[in-house]
């Protein structure tokens, strides 16, 4: 194996372990930042197992959490993917879409790119001066991602790029 | 038919594609086009999130496009930079060759 083929494998193994660590934490009934903290660790690994491969600088691979959003723009239009799942060009393209606020929302949760808000891993200060530690903020986000049709679908498709990603991708 | 004539043609067949599929495309520029195995796409478009880098992402080749495909967004704004030197290429590609798709130079 070439070298960027290793940085991907070894990306790609830690987003499939990240997302166990994701399904257990939901199993169990973990706090919802525990979960998210996973969830956000899975895409932005993810999405650097492609970009690892699209000889993009390592330094800015380590130095950036943006990469979920452009992954899942970019995937909108793969036509390898709109063969495996058996859809229409513009039904690919649509669907992928919708999720793109939601995957925002994920990417957000890194607490380099929270500015300061609700991230799942260090404690912040909201607009009226309470101290809030993740561990006890409900993150609404949790919800829409269990209970709305775009939520179901992103964390189908996250599941499926992991599982598949072999078969579609390498 | 030689290699090149042939990702030529994938190559714009599959830009004109985006095209059709994204209304907020700008332009493509595809680097080094003398490549005959993989394009090189830098996609702009004013929608995607700024980032200040090229982030290409890797698709390999498959039955029904032969060619690894590597493809960063970048708004019209770091495309700017990208030309003034001041955003850095992924590594191994350069500026030395390449080609401006817009709307109106494919047939859509």
């Amino acid at each position: 194996m070439t070298a960027w083929q290793n940085w991907q494998a070894a990306f790609l193994k830690q987003a499939q372990s990240d997302w166990e660590a994701y399904q257990k934490a939901t199993e169990l009934e973990w706090p919802n930042c525990q979960r998210l903290h996973y969830l956000q660790m899975v895409t932005e690994k993810l999405s650097k197992a492609f970009l690892v491969a699209g000889d993009t600088q390592l330094k800015n691979l380590t130095g950036s959490h943006a990469a979920f959003v452009k992954f899942i723009r970019i995937m909108s239009g793969n036509k390898n993917l709109q063969i495996a799942l058996g859809m229409k060009k513009s039904q690919q393209k649509a669907k992928f879409n919708a999720l793109l606020p939601l995957a925002r929302e994920i990417e957000l949760l890194a607490p380099a790119l929270a500015q300061g808000g609700p991230n799942p891993e260090y404690p912040w200060e909201d607009r009226s001066g309470i101290i809030l530690a993740p561990a006890d903020y409900s993150f609404p986000l949790m919800q829409r991602l269990q209970k709305t049709p775009q939520g179901t679908q992103l964390l189908k498709y996250i599941e499926i790029f992991l599982k598949r990603f072999e078969e579609l991708f390498m | 038919m030689s290699q090149n004539h042939n990702i030529v043609g994938a190559a714009e067949d599959l830009i004109q594609e985006h095209f059709e599929l994204e209304p907020s495309l700008e332009q493509v520029i595809w680097i080094n086009p003398e490549k005959t195995t993989e394009m090189r796409l830098l996609e702009i478009n004013p929608e995607t999130p700024p980032t200040g880098t090229v982030l290409s992402f890797y698709f390999p080749p498959f039955d029904d496009f032969p060619y690894g495909t590597k493809i960063a967004e970048i708004t019209p704004e770091e495309w700017e930079r990208i030309l003034r030197h001041e955003i850095p290429l992924p590594n191994g590609w350069t500026l030395d060759n390449y080609k401006v798709y817009s709307r109106e130079t494919v047939t859509i």
